[in-house]
């Protein structure tokens, strides 16, 4: 399924904290597109981790309905939505989140083998040439904890990108990184974005990467206060 | 992948593995030698029936396991002997007495008297001698078991039993009774010890013809002598040790002391399987965000289960096997039929799962929204 928009109808969401039940996410109406990459900012407690775990169909909103092109995600049971994350979504996390003790390049094929099944050869190699893309040639037989961050964080988008997705949603990705590898992180993601025609989601409240983003929406309080329309670097092409 | 997933984290997390694999060979080697002995113990109860030549045993009525005889008369013999199925019978008497030894102390022994020259009861396997020994009047038979403890007499020495003189003829193998030192004699030299009146015997052992209806024969046995318990050979083996177990307390002793290696070992499973969970909690939340089902997650923490039983089973049965070689023909007793090991070893991976259940819990519990901070 390669889709070109993600919507949201009016999603909203409640938390339940003892008997209170808690708003954390007013209705929200957002259509991304695909070939832009969108930075969702604001301060912590904004609702902005909120908004991209239901992107992810990682969390069910309370109300309002979500759209992968045409198709409703809102009401997919458990399997289903884990079904549609596998063959549609890339995710990259806070934290690289590698699974220690499997190799770099099994962690890489995770992405297409959670469900079972030997990944075929196809995607093997395909893992190979997003490490080596990656930078992370030589790296395939080692073991995650023998990885700097920033090396990690790219070997988790590695596993991202695996299988071609058409949604890539990444929750403050550079975060704990430094400067130089945020910065390459942040490249490899607007040309992703660009260049694979995806819908490249990131979370973040670093004002250092906004420069990256064809599109700024920043959130407050459980609702968006502004969406900026703008493409602000133009980082040449080098295909991943 | 899932399988090979649960195999890399086991390889990796070494310490939870580590305790694991020791919960399950605790499990296997414990029970594996607990029931050992319990099988070893099981032999000795019917130990005189279960290597007897006979078909049927008739013994006194109303009997309630093979070591409690009462006397009966001798002319059964001659009445089973009747019988057109019946191709041999054969009285055999038992008796208490007092060994002396080299040393002139005494020990208590259990004597087998059989009647000479078909020695029918008589022992079954020599270490030193032959069964031919006992033709003579004065011999009898004492076991390797019992050697040191009967003061290690030698060979063709002579002692007393019962102020009687008898000459240790042959040294028999695997002949120890539940009640304690078997000894082999003729059967008119146990009847001048124990002083028992003519005629009397504690059994008639009873050989069929070949192509004898074994049931007919015995129900045809049974109405012609009410006064008498008329068994095949499986069922006073199975009435004896039934008595044993249900009488003596060690088939709760066993039973016990099984169900708590088997407690302990589900403990300790449960407890490293849950810790090496819960250090992986974030691993599960991302196998779910990537597309994981809760049978996906199922099926990997059931594979590193399935895994470390397999281990486990493995060590725990060459520890068994190891120890089972070591105390052959030693004085503990020890038996494993062959059905034993398969058996356990299925119990130990149902076990094991069992044991991964609280850990099985927790790893479905992982949500994939985790993930995002």
């Amino acid at each position: 399924m390669r889709v070109d928009r993600l919507a949201l109808d009016k999603v909203a969401r409640d938390f339940t904290d003892g008997r209170q039940v808690r708003r954390v996410l007013f209705p929200t109406e957002l259509e991304l597109a695909a070939g832009q990459l969108t930075i969702l900012a604001g301060p912590s407690g904004s609702g902005k981790t909120t908004l991209l775990s239901i992107m992810g169909l990682v969390l069910r909103p309370t109300e309002g309905r979500l759209f992968l092109g045409d198709v409703e995600l809102t009401r997919l049971s458990d399997a289903a939505a884990a079904a549609v994350r596998l063959g549609n979504y890339g995710f990259v996390f806070q934290q690289p989140m590698l699974v220690e003790g499997l190799p770099v390049i099994e962690n890489v094929l995770l992405a297409a083998g959670v469900q079972g099944g030997r990944p075929p050869r196809a995607l093997r190699q395909r893992a190979t040439e997003l490490l080596a893309a990656l930078g992370l040639s030589g790296t395939e037989r080692m073991q995650p904890r023998l990885l700097s961050g920033g090396m990690k964080q790219r070997a988790s988008i590695a596993r991202a990108l695996l299988k071609n997705p058409t949604v890539l949603l990444c929750d403050e990705p550079t975060s704990s990184l430094d400067a130089e590898s945020g910065q390459a992180v942040m490249a490899i993601l607007k040309r992703t974005a660009l260049e694979d025609h995806r819908i490249v989601v990131v979370v973040s409240h670093d004002a250092r990467v906004f420069p990256y983003a064809d599109r700024l929406v920043k959130l407050e309080n459980g609702r968006i206060v502004s969406d900026t329309r703008e493409r602000y670097v133009d980082l040449g092409s080098s295909a991943v | 992948m899932r399988s090979r997933v649960a195999f890399r984290m086991v390889l990796h997390d070494r310490a939870s593995t580590a305790g694991s694999l020791l919960g399950v060979v605790a499990i296997v080697f414990l029970v594996g030698q607990q029931l050992s002995v319990f099988f070893g113990l099981l032999n000795y109860m019917s130990v005189l029936v279960d290597h007897s030549a006979a078909d049927v045993w008739i013994t006194s009525a109303e009997l309630r396991n093979a070591d409690a005889t009462n006397f009966i008369s001798g002319r059964y013999v001659d009445r089973v002997l009747g019988f057109p199925e019946i191709a041999w019978a054969e009285p055999v008497l038992f008796a208490n007495g007092l060994f002396r030894t080299p040393t002139g102390s005494f020990e208590s022994v259990r004597l087998v008297g059989c009647r000479r020259p078909r020695l029918i009861a008589g022992p079954w396997e020599f270490v030193k001698g032959e069964p031919a020994a006992l033709l003579d009047l004065e011999s009898i038979t004492i076991d390797s078991l019992d050697v040191v403890k009967l003061g290690q007499p030698e060979l063709s020495s002579v002692t007393e039993i019962g102020g009687r003189r008898v000459r240790v003829a042959g040294i028999t193998k695997g002949a120890r009774g539940f009640q304690g030192t078997l000894v082999f004699a003729a059967i008119d030299k146990v009847r001048e010890i124990a002083a028992t009146p003519p005629g009397r015997y504690s059994a008639v052992l009873v050989g069929l013809k070949p192509g004898a209806d074994r049931d007919a024969v015995l129900a045809r046995l049974r109405s012609a002598l009410p006064q008498c318990s008329v068994f095949s050979k499986g069922e006073l083996s199975r009435l004896t040790r039934l008595y044993y177990i249900t009488n003596t307390g060690i088939g709760g002793s066993f039973g016990f002391s099984t169900a708590i290696a088997v407690l302990i070992g589900v403990v300790i499973i449960s407890l490293t399987m849950y810790a090496s969970v819960l250090g992986r909690y974030k691993d599960f939340a991302v196998l779910r965000a990537l597309g994981g089902r809760r049978r996906d997650i199922v099926i990997v923490v059931l594979s590193q289960a399935l895994m470390i039983a397999g281990a486990g089973v493995f060590f725990g049965l060459v520890l068994l096997a190891v120890l089972l070689d070591a105390t052959r023909g030693s004085e503990v007793p020890s038996y494993m039929p062959a059905m034993v090991p398969p058996t356990l070893a299925l119990a130990a991976v149902v076990v094991s799962i069992l044991g991964s259940m609280v850990a099985l819990v927790q790893a479905l519990k992982a949500e994939p929204a985790s993930v995002f901070h």
